[in-house]
Parts: structure tokens; sequence; C-alpha cells
């Protein structure tokens, strides 16, 4: 069982720093996929001993929210939130390296504030409007430094955001941890059971989103390709996820003659 | 009128690539990037026009209303940067160079939104998860590595090739095929996200189920229980509603002693 001493105080300020400017990443600044769960999370648990968990944690969620895309005024789910604060709440919360059940139950406390962090996304984003009419220097003054100072301060805005949800989610979950300790057996091995079913509704939400049909032939001819060659031909998995790629391409081009 | 000092060098293109990665940096509902195009296009306005008066004139006449795809912007920012060019020598108008944005903006828009955040975007993600089911840790470079290749390097080919054809999207058509790499981009997606499925008995440690099934089998099982879910999510409902609802479902599963 955790408690809140020096140490787990400083590392929710180090995560929540660092996730700020990951954050940057996902609107305001480059856009380099640094803020996508599968790279966040592992950065977050590589911060704080436990790489592993953030692999786990950023697979599933990077298939889950791969899709939300920020196309036109729509505000996605903020994925680098959900999968900074899971890893945090996951690791500091086991003390060391996190068991599946706590990992599972880290997703799902994560995924039931989603529509909040949209929410506060939306209000900083309409709080950016206001930068606009301070970017209109008055006569005498000067534009450029003006208009420099009214964008950059966005940025400010955007890191802020994600800075103050960090420090209001991760004290919230690393508590609803330790009730979660507390919990029977049962609950336990549901969560352990989540978390390995994840990766089948990741896989379901992509597949809707890329093909209109149920059962895509180029879906079905990776899963073919990747049984045979693991199950009977006993390739490595590593080499099948190559050869499964080089299905597709040759897939791709026999499809287009 | 058209001397060296009134053209646009390749020191302020570069300037202008670097403001382009902050293009989002104060986005909003009602001007979206309209402080960041014009944030980024500054570089070549200082160049161009060395009156003040001018300057500064030019720099809020891109404060108006712009939103395109982000990375796309590159190509509107080149296109402006040269009709820019042009107006100081006489051959286009304000007029002309707001038109030039507002016409582009759109379709690049669709364009770059389907292309990056429709095709590339998951394409990478589902190679990054594969070689993360298959324990590669390095999976995450993998992602940024696919990714940033193609994202930097058009941002960049973009820029230019907007200044150089100033702005003919027919001739971006042409040079990229977009829409084709899009289409490729996806069917390879769905191919691995197949292949994913189909080595689900040889996931990593944390996701393996130890079902009392021959390997094939239970791949097989993975497979029906993705196109069950993928029937559910054709007849509506949110990742965070299926997210709760599998995690009922696994809830009573554990009560009912299933598990």
């Amino acid at each position: 069982m955790i408690a809140f001493d020096f140490h787990i105080v400083l590392s929710i300020v180090g995560v929540a720093f660092v996730g700020g400017i990951i954050g940057l990443d996902r609107t305001a600044a480059g856009q380099f996929m640094v803020s996508q769960p599968i790279v966040a999370a592992p950065i977050t648990g590589w911060m704080l001993g436990d790489v592993t968990t953030g692999l786990v944690i950023g697979a599933v969620l990077e298939l889950i929210w791969v899709l939300d895309a920020p196309i036109g005024t729509f505000v996605p789910a903020d994925a680098s939130i959900g999968a900074v604060s899971a890893t945090a709440i996951a690791v500091i919360g086991s003390g060391g390296t996190a068991l599946p059940d706590v990992i599972g139950f880290s997703i799902l406390l994560t995924t039931v504030i989603v529509p909040l962090t949209m929410m506060i996304d939306v209000i900083a984003r309409k709080q950016n409007s206001g930068l606009a009419e301070y970017a209109l220097a008055a006569p005498g003054e000067d534009v450029s430094r003006k208009l420099a100072l009214a964008h950059l301060s966005g940025l400010v805005v955007f890191f802020m955001k994600s800075f103050i949800i960090y420090l209001i989610v991760m004290p919230a979950g690393l508590a609803a941890l330790l009730l979660f300790a507390r919990m029977p057996k049962q609950f336990h091995s549901a969560m352990a059971l989540f978390v390995k079913l994840l990766p089948l509704l990741g896989a379901a939400l992509v597949a809707r989103k890329l093909s209109t049909r149920t059962l895509d032939l180029f879906l079905l001819m990776g899963f073919v390709t990747a049984t045979v060659f693991t199950q009977f031909i006993h390739v490595p998995a590593l080499s099948v996820s190559v050869l499964v790629i080089l299905a597709g391409l040759l897939g791709v081009r026999l499809s287009e003659r | 009128m058209n001397d060296e000092g009134n053209k646009v060098k390749t020191s302020e293109m570069i300037k202008v690539f670097w403001k382009s990665f902050l293009i989002q940096a104060s986005w909003s509902f009602d001007h979206m990037q309209s402080l960041g195009f014009a944030y980024a296009i500054q570089p070549v306005l200082r160049k161009l026009y060395p009156d003040q008066a001018e300057y500064e004139s030019r720099l809020r006449a891109h404060m108006e209303y712009f939103n395109t795809q982000p990375y796309l912007a590159s190509f509107i920012l080149g296109a402006v940067a040269r009709m820019e060019q042009d107006r100081v020598s006489g051959r286009s108008s304000s007029a002309d160079i707001s038109s030039l944005k507002t016409a582009l903006m759109a379709p690049l828009g669709a364009l770059g939104d389907s292309f990056f955040w429709g095709a590339l975007k998951p394409f990478s993600a589902v190679v990054a998860v594969s070689l993360l089911m298959a324990n590669a840790w390095w999976a995450p470079i993998v992602f940024l590595v696919l990714y940033n290749i193609v994202h930097i390097g058009l941002r960049a080919e973009m820029l230019f090739h907007g200044f150089m054809s100033a702005g003919d999207t027919a001739e971006l058509i042409a040079h990229y095929h977009l829409t084709k790499m899009a289409k490729l981009f996806k069917a390879v997606s769905l191919t691995v996200l197949g292949g994913i499925l189909g080595m689900l008995p040889t996931w990593r440690r944390e996701f393996r189920m130890a079902l009392p099934l021959p390997g094939a089998v239970s791949a097989a099982a993975g497979l029906l229980a993705t196109l069950i879910l993928v029937a559910i999510l054709r007849r509506g409902g949110s990742p965070v509603k299926l997210m709760l609802g599998l995690a009922a479902l696994c809830l009573a599963l554990a009560y009912g002693g299933v598990i």
C-alpha cells in the first residue's frame, strides 16, 4: 500500500510537468506524435522506472484512440492524458512493477475521465479566442512582438491545461487505487482480464474506421498469413510482423491489377 | 522593384519552416490558425517590406481567418510567400493572396486529414503495435520514425513546392499522389491488424490468454471476438462506452465464476 510521501509528490509533479510538455505536441507544437499513447506512456513508465507498464498501456490505448482525429472544430479525446495518467497511477501505485489487474484498473479510471478532459480542452481553446484581439497592436506598438506574444501565449494555455489535469487526476487515481487494493479477488481477476481483451477492442475500432466491411479481405489476408507463419511454420513473431507488412504490400499490388 | 532585396531567399523559407511547427500554438474555435499563419509567414514579410507601415499592414492582413490541416499549411505558406513576392513586383494583389488562401485551405484540409490522420497515423501505429506485441521494446521508436520521415519530409518539400508552383493544387495532387498513398497505407494497416490478431497466441506475456485451445483456434476466436465488436460498433457506440461495457463484461464473468 502506498503513502503520499515526498517522493510520490515529487513523482506526480514531475510527471505532470513532462506530461504537460508532451501534451503540447497534440495540437500546439510540432505534432511529431510524441503525444501518442504508444510513445507518451513508455516515456512516463521510463521516468518512473517501469517501461514495460508504459508499453502495455501505450499499445492498447494507441489502438483505441488512433483514429479519433482532430478534424475541423472537433476536439478528440485527450489520449495523451489517459496514457500518461494510467501509466503513472499504475507504476506509482504499485511502488514498482505494476501487475495486470492494477494496469487494467488504472486504464479504466482514466477512461472514466475522458469526457472531463475533453470538456477542459474545449474551455482552453475558447480561452485562446481572446489572444487574437490581444495580437492586434494599438498604433505605435510593435506588431511583430504583440503577435508573437499573443500567439505563443497559447502554448502556456495548452501546457497549463494538461499540467493542472495531471495534478488532479493522478492523486485521485492513486487514492482510488488504495480502495482497489481492498476490493474482492473477483474484481482483481476482472481487471486482469480487461487488459487482455482491450487489444481486441482496439483492433475492432481500427478495423471499423479503416474499412466499410465487417470482414475486410486485407484483414483476413493478414490474419491467415500470421496464423500460418506462427502456428504451422513456427517463424518468430517479430519476423512474422515484417512478413505481414510485405503480404499487405503484395496484396495492394495484386488488387491494382 | 524586382531587385535582390525584394526576393525571398532560402534562409527566409527555412525560418518559415521552423515557425510552421507552431502554427497551432494559439488554436481557437473562432480564429483557428489565423495567428499561427501570420506568425509563420512573418520572416518573408519582414524581408519583402522594408517599409514598417506596409509590413505591419501585410502582417495584419494575414491575421484573417485561416484553418487547414497543419502539415499541408506548409504548401499554402510557400504559395503565399511566392504571391507576396509577386505582389511587390506588381504581379499580384492583396485580394489575390487572400483568395488563394481561402481557395486552398478547405481542399488541402480534407486531403491532409484523410492522408495524415486517416492513413499514415494508423499505419505507423498498427506496425508499432504489431512489433510491440512481438516483444520489441523499440516499437515506439519505429512508430516515430515511420511517421516523421513522411511528415517532416512532406512538410519541408511542400513549403518549397508551394513557392515554386505558386499554389498550383493540380500539380500538388499530380506530384504527391496522396489519395493513392492513403489507400495503400489503409490496406496495409488492415493487413497488419489482421496479422496482430493472427499472432494472438504469441502476444507478449501481459496480453497472452491461457485458453485451453490449439493456437490457430484461439487466434480464430480472437478474430471472431473482434468481428463481433466491429458489428457492435457499426450500430453506434463510442470507445469510452465500449471500454466501460468491456469492463462490465469482465466483472460479470469474474463474479459469475467463469474466470
